[in-house]
């Protein structure tokens, strides 16, 4: 059982190559005249002979008198059709070409037709493969022996239905006559060839990643969707290592792993075009741990760190061990949101009472509204101001613009001789808990001492206004 | 207690292998839609076979749910009723499937049109066997009106939407993880199945199977050999009559 929401009718339907095959199947109709069509002619086998073949030179000759163009030309678009499965080759099965001589072919049936409108779904290659294993043992060839293991494996829940369904649908084939079964084989088989290729072949429908929406449905008003993306580009640009140099080299061309070094999570000093990101957009700004440190220096300036060090609590519950949680949610409680909590926060009071209410069931998106309005306080208020004050224009002038590496070629290859492995993640990653839970000592001291004094400065003021934002 | 509870256990299984049957048939009807095997016949098929696929399902889904609501079952039975849960539920997904495309071909192909042509795929036979299958029944009898082909799609889509729904509702209401439950089915289970031995399927296999060097010599060899084969009856009983003949004159 798949997990039914809209995004389960994820038909491709948006995908340009649907109207192509809508006039393909306008085309194959055509092809069925009896008068003006292909010709047909039997199939004659050992048992039984079988109608509706037609040769290579056939459908070739027809496409190309149809449409009044070259030979080679319809032959081109005859090997399409039999590549996406419209037609299908009677012998040497496995590849999907057109032979331009007497090869015959045959049409498929609509039901197995490429329609990207029905995706190709995975139990019904099992249940195919399972007939087959029914039908005879050590038929599978490897790479369907290997897709069956896999397939076993992951579908091993629906597995019971994939051999009774495969059982049925085989007892379902011998109830019709022999020429009929044939076909039907040889049909089936055929959309599998399509649809799970052999090893060292392509499928033609393959179209790379599933689109969940249709990119036409949505009207994007004010800037145009190609606005957005051209200026994100232009943007970005300068700063991708791909598209142009990243200083003072590429690590991967060069095995030098300075810039990596230089752009470490809690490097001293951040180099100026990581300095520069941090302009872009205060999402930028928050997802670099630098930038955070400077923000946050900023912040500790002006006596509202608070913000911050809530926003990154609610990271942290989010993206925690599920263990944790509850103590993670009850220490953010009394440390932001609490009535007289040392570093208390202000949000308005009716996502404090959604908070509030939530956090008697904790999990792990409960802080959610709570979090959204502080990012946009720091983004609306905040970030403009950090961006004009004195830590970011220190910040700016200090940052460093390291110089290009220029390599000879006996350079590089010392360097690739030299080439040792960074600090594992590991490792990193306590690096970065250390000096987390280092800062949360500091802080729990300097700031409420800053804090209470405000607060005893401006009791009168502060005391009335807060309590008319609680109640 | 219990006894009752293997009942339903076994009452279970047999309506589930119905509904298993009925949608394998109902699958067999759909490929043939569009197709030089698809005639008035073959519409009638597909709404009886499903309108019965619908039934089983009603049918299933009251009797499951009524076993899977009950909490005083212990651990092994709610993990087969649960195994059960699954098996029914695939088999939904896969009718659904095949009614929303039985609709969409059937749209494509109406049987009256002079200027819509049956696709030629070489299927010709009926499929009569497939719904007499599905239908439990010796021989189907025909009795539609001649329009089925458009008349009946309207039937299907207040169907699907039916289905759709019913679908829906068991999701919600059945609290069953279908990941958890395990197969008993081993892999290649079905190989140890005694279905596959059959001269006649092993027959068809092969044509399907040979590779074109293959098939031009073998059917050559096949041919050649029945050939001689025929030859050499045709000598031994032309013999046996001449003798035969000689001892009926020689006695009269």
């Amino acid at each position: 059982m798949t997990i039914r929401n809209t995004l389960r009718d994820h038909g491709q339907r948006y995908r340009p190559r649907m109207a192509c095959l809508k006039k393909v199947e306008k085309l194959l109709l055509e092809m069925q005249d009896p008068k003006t069509g292909v010709k047909s002619q039997p199939q004659r086998l050992v048992i039984t002979t079988i109608p509706h073949a037609i040769t290579g030179e056939d459908i070739i000759a027809w496409l190309a008198d149809r449409f009044q163009v070259d030979t080679q030309e319809a032959r081109n678009f005859v090997s399409m059709l039999v590549a996406l499965g419209y037609i299908y080759p009677l012998q040497d099965h496995r590849r999907l070409v057109i032979k331009p001589d007497a090869s015959l072919y045959r049409f498929q049936t609509p039901y197995f037709w490429p329609t990207q409108q029905w995706p190709v779904e995975d139990t019904d290659y099992a249940i195919y493969l399972a007939k087959r294993n029914i039908r005879k043992r050590g038929i599978l060839e490897l790479h369907e022996q290997e897709h069956y293991n896999r397939l076993h494996k992951w579908m091993n829940h629906k597995w019971d239905f994939v051999v009774m369904q495969a059982k049925e649908q085989y007892r379902a084939a011998k109830e019709r006559k022999k020429p009929d079964r044939v076909v039907f084989e040889c049909q089936e088989r055929a959309y599998w060839v399509v649809h799970r290729p052999p090893p060292g072949t392509v499928s033609a429908m393959d179209y790379g990643l599933d689109r969940l929406t249709d990119p036409n449905a949505d009207e994007v008003t004010g800037e145009s969707l190609c606005d957005l993306l051209v200026k994100y580009c232009s943007t970005y640009k300068s700063h991708d290592p791909f598209l142009s140099n990243c200083l003072p080299s590429n690590p991967w061309l060069t095995d030098d792993a300075t810039y990596w070094s230089l752009n470490m999570p809690s490097v001293e000093i951040p180099t100026k075009m990581r300095v520069e990101r941090w302009t872009f957009s205060f999402a930028e700004l928050l997802s670099d741990p630098r930038g955070r440190d400077d923000f946050r220096l900023f912040l500790k300036k002006e006596f509202s760190g608070e913000n911050l060090a809530f926003w990154e609590g609610c990271e942290d519950l989010k993206w925690g061990e599920a263990a944790t949680m509850r103590e993670k949610a009850e220490h953010i409680y009394k440390t932001f949101l609490a009535r007289g909590a040392p570093r208390w926060i202000n949000i308005d009071g009716k996502t404090m009472e959604v908070t509030v209410k939530g956090l008697k069931h904790p999990h792990r998106y409960v802080l959610d509204p709570a979090q959204t309005h502080i990012y946009m306080l720091m983004k609306k208020d905040s970030y403009g101001r950090y961006q004009k004050s004195p830590v970011f224009k220190d910040t700016v002038k200090k940052a460093i613009c390291p110089e290009e590496h220029r390599y000879s070629d006996a350079q590089l290859q010392q360097n690739a001789k030299k080439r040792r492995p960074s600090l594992s993640p590991i490792i990193l990653r306590q690096m970065e808990q250390e000096q987390r839970a280092k800062m949360a000592a500091n802080v729990d001291i300097t700031q409420v001492m800053s804090k209470l004094s405000k607060q005893g400065k401006e009791a009168h003021v502060f005391s009335s206004g807060r309590d008319q934002k609680q109640s | 207690s219990s006894h009752v509870k293997a009942m339903g256990k076994d009452e279970c299984k047999t309506m589930l292998d119905a509904l298993n049957k009925v949608t394998a048939c109902y699958r067999h009807l759909v490929i043939a839609l569009g197709s030089t095997s698809d005639s008035q016949n073959l519409r009638e098929e597909l709404k009886r076979t499903r309108k019965k696929a619908q039934e089983l399902a009603v049918a299933n889904r009251t009797k499951l749910t009524s076993l899977l609501k009950d909490k005083s079952i212990s651990k092994d039975d709610r993990a087969e009723y649960e195994r059960l849960w699954v098996l029914f539920s695939s088999s939904m997904e896969l009718l659904e499937v095949d009614m929303k495309r039985s609709l969409e071909i059937g749209q494509d192909f109406p049987l009256k049109v002079p200027t819509r042509h049956l696709i030629q795929t070489g299927m010709t036979g009926s499929t009569t066997t497939v719904a007499a299958r599905a239908m439990s029944v010796q021989n189907m009898k025909y009795e539609a009106d001649s329009n089925i082909d458009t008349a009946d799609l309207r039937d299907l889509q207040c169907e699907i939407s039916q289905v759709s729904q019913m679908m829906e509702e068991m999701e919600m209401k059945v609290q069953v993880a279908p990941w958890a439950v395990e197969a008993k089915q081993e892999a290649g289970a079905e190989l140890k199945s005694n279905m596959s031995v059959g001269n006649s399927s092993v027959g068809v296999i092969s044509i399907c199977e040979e590779e074109p060097k293959e098939e031009d010599g073998g059917g050559n060899r096949d041919a050649g050999f029945a050939s001689i084969c025929a030859v050499l009856v045709f000598f031994v009983i032309v013999t046996v009559a001449v003798v035969l003949g000689y001892l009926v004159i020689n006695m009269s």
